[in-house]
Order: C-alpha cells, then structure tokens, then sequence
C-alpha cells in the first residue's frame, strides 16, 4: 500500500513539474514602462523563466517557466521587492501565455 | 517673476505631487545602468552615468557646465555622486518617490582662471501616474568661488496612457530658477517627451526661444 502511495505522489508530482505553468503577478506602483523594465531584466534573469509579460494597464507581470520547472512565490515575490515594486497577489493560471497577451490587447 | 510668485508656484507643486505624479529619476532599477545628457537652454549642460547595484541607490559620475550672462560667471563641475531612496509609494495605479544625492568634485571657476574643490547635495520629490505626473527637483553646488542652487519644477499630462513596449507621449511645463546670478527670474519651457524601450528624449523651447533638451539611456 505504502509502494501506490508512493508511486501516485511521484505521477502527481512529475506531472505538476511538467506542466509548464503561467504565474500572474498583480503589482503595485507599475506605471511607467521606462522603469518596469527592471522587472523584466530580474525575471528573464531566472533560468526558469520562458517569458514575461508586463501589462501597465492591468496591472499585472506575468512569467511562464519552462518545462518541469517552477518559480517559487517567495522568490517571485523577492525579485519584484528588489526590483522596487510591491506584489499584491500572485495566482498560478492555466492560461499560456499567448491567451494572456490576447486577452490584455482586447484590454487596450 | 517674483519670488513669492515662485514660492506659490513650488507649493502648488508639492500640494499637486500629492495627487498626481513624476519621471527623471537618478535610480532606474536594480543592476540597471542610467546614461543621460541634458542641455538647458545655454544656462546648464550636464550629463551623467549611474549605476544601481540596488533599486534603493546608485553610484556614479557627472560633469555640469554652468554659464551666467558673462562668460566669467561659467564653472565646469566634475563629481562622483551617490544617489539614495530613502521613500518609495507603490500605489495601486501610482507610484511617488522621494530621491535624494550628494556629490564630491572638483570646478574650474573661470572668473578665478582655477580649480576649486565642489560639492553638491539635491533631492526630488515625484509622483506619477500613467496620465499625470509633477516633479520638485532642488540642486545645490557649492565651492569657495560659488554658491548656485537649481531649482526645477515639471508638470505634465500624457494624451494616453501609454502601456509597455508602446511608445509614452508627454507634454511637459517646466519651470526653473537658478541662483548665483545664472539666470534672473524664472525660466519657463515647454517640453515634448517621448519614450519607449530604454530610450527617453525630450526637447523644446524657453520662453527666449532656447533649446531645452534631454536624453537618457537605460539598460
């Protein structure tokens, strides 16, 4: 019994670090691009990262990692405090990437 | 004008930075290098390079030219400076700053033909939001042969709101005084920003009809 348990743990922990994930970042003080690139640099910067999406008019950074990787919120949360902004709320999204973007064009 | 008219007009400022916003900022962002040069309108020419190990503060050079009405009154100032936030307000769709900095060099005076030890202390007080921002900007240089405090004030609106990645448009009113006999009065200019990417640039005219013009690089 203990060996099932111990094989379904591993399925569904292999299975989340495969998945490929999106993490939407609702962020404070994100207003100007010029500064905001700081962001984008920090988070580009981590070898989990595949892309970064920042939006000024929702308000919202948003990373997707690659493949059987993941970015904790405590460190994403640091990266955007050094960066010099402050992270509201962070919530991990089925969404890829393109949807997002589509979706915050349709909010332009 | 009238240093009460400009008193009025520095505390409407600071009354408007509490309810709308601001830009230039010695401190763009962590591991971010600053290059900018600005030319304003034949009184100053400054450029400057910053580096910030951290988003709380820089460190880096500059070299300001000042020219008075005769050429004597001129002194070229190179220093090293250290750039410091001691206040950051990250709004939920505003962001205000309070910068501060101090700087070592040294000036050659013309009027003396020699060089003097200089130093600098200056601050700014900005706040913006994706349409609006107002910026209170004070610069003192101080050596043996002179004393010049530059005081600038800028207000401005964006016809959109500009998003990241798209190009940021401003119309800018800047209003500056300088002390220790640069400049009599005070020196109004109407300005046109524009940046996108890493690039900022701004430019336009005094009321003299002078070329007040900024450029400025970060990456």
């Amino acid at each position: 019994m203990k060996k099932i348990n111990l094989l379904m743990a591993l399925i569904l922990f292999g299975s989340t670090v495969a998945s490929a994930g999106t993490i939407e970042m609702k962020v404070n003080g994100l207003v100007c691009s010029f500064c905001a690139q700081g962001i984008e640099k920090t988070l580009r910067k981590n070898p989990a990262t595949s892309d970064v999406l920042v939006s000024l008019e929702n308000k919202v950074v948003a990373v997707s990692t690659k493949d059987g990787t993941d970015i904790s919120d405590a460190e994403l949360k640091k990266a955007l405090t050094n960066a010099g902004y402050d992270v509201k709320e962070i919530q991990r999204t089925t969404h890829s990437m393109e949807v997002l973007r589509s979706q915050f064009e349709a909010t332009k | 004008m009238s240093s009460y008219r400009l008193r009025v007009a520095a505390a409407a400022a600071l009354f408007i930075s509490c309810a709308f916003g601001a830009h230039a900022k010695p401190i763009a962002f962590a591991n971010g290098t600053t290059v900018m040069g600005e030319y304003g309108a034949g009184s100053m020419t400054e450029v400057q390079a910053f580096y910030a190990p951290m988003y709380r503060y820089s460190i880096g050079a500059g070299h300001l030219i000042l020219n008075g009405p005769d050429a004597d009154d001129s002194a070229d100032i190179t220093y090293a400076r250290f750039n410091y936030l001691p206040k950051r307000w990250n709004l939920e769709s505003a962001q205000a700053n309070v910068f501060v900095w101090g700087s070592l060099g040294g000036a050659h005076v013309a009027r003396a033909n020699d060089n003097e030890f200089a130093w600098n202390v200056g601050g700014q007080l900005d706040y913006e939001t994706r349409r609006l921002y107002a910026s209170l900007r004070t610069d003192l240089h101080e050596s043996q042969a002179f004393s010049h405090r530059i005081d600038t004030l800028q207000l401005g609106v964006a016809p959109y709101a500009h998003d990241y990645n798209t190009l940021a448009l401003w119309f800018v009113i800047q209003a500056r005084q300088y002390t220790g006999g640069l400049y009599d009065g005070t020196e109004w200019a109407a300005l046109l920003r524009l940046f996108k990417g890493n690039t900022w640039i701004e430019a336009g005219a005094t009321q003299d009809g002078h070329l007040q013009s900024m450029l400025m690089f970060n990456f």
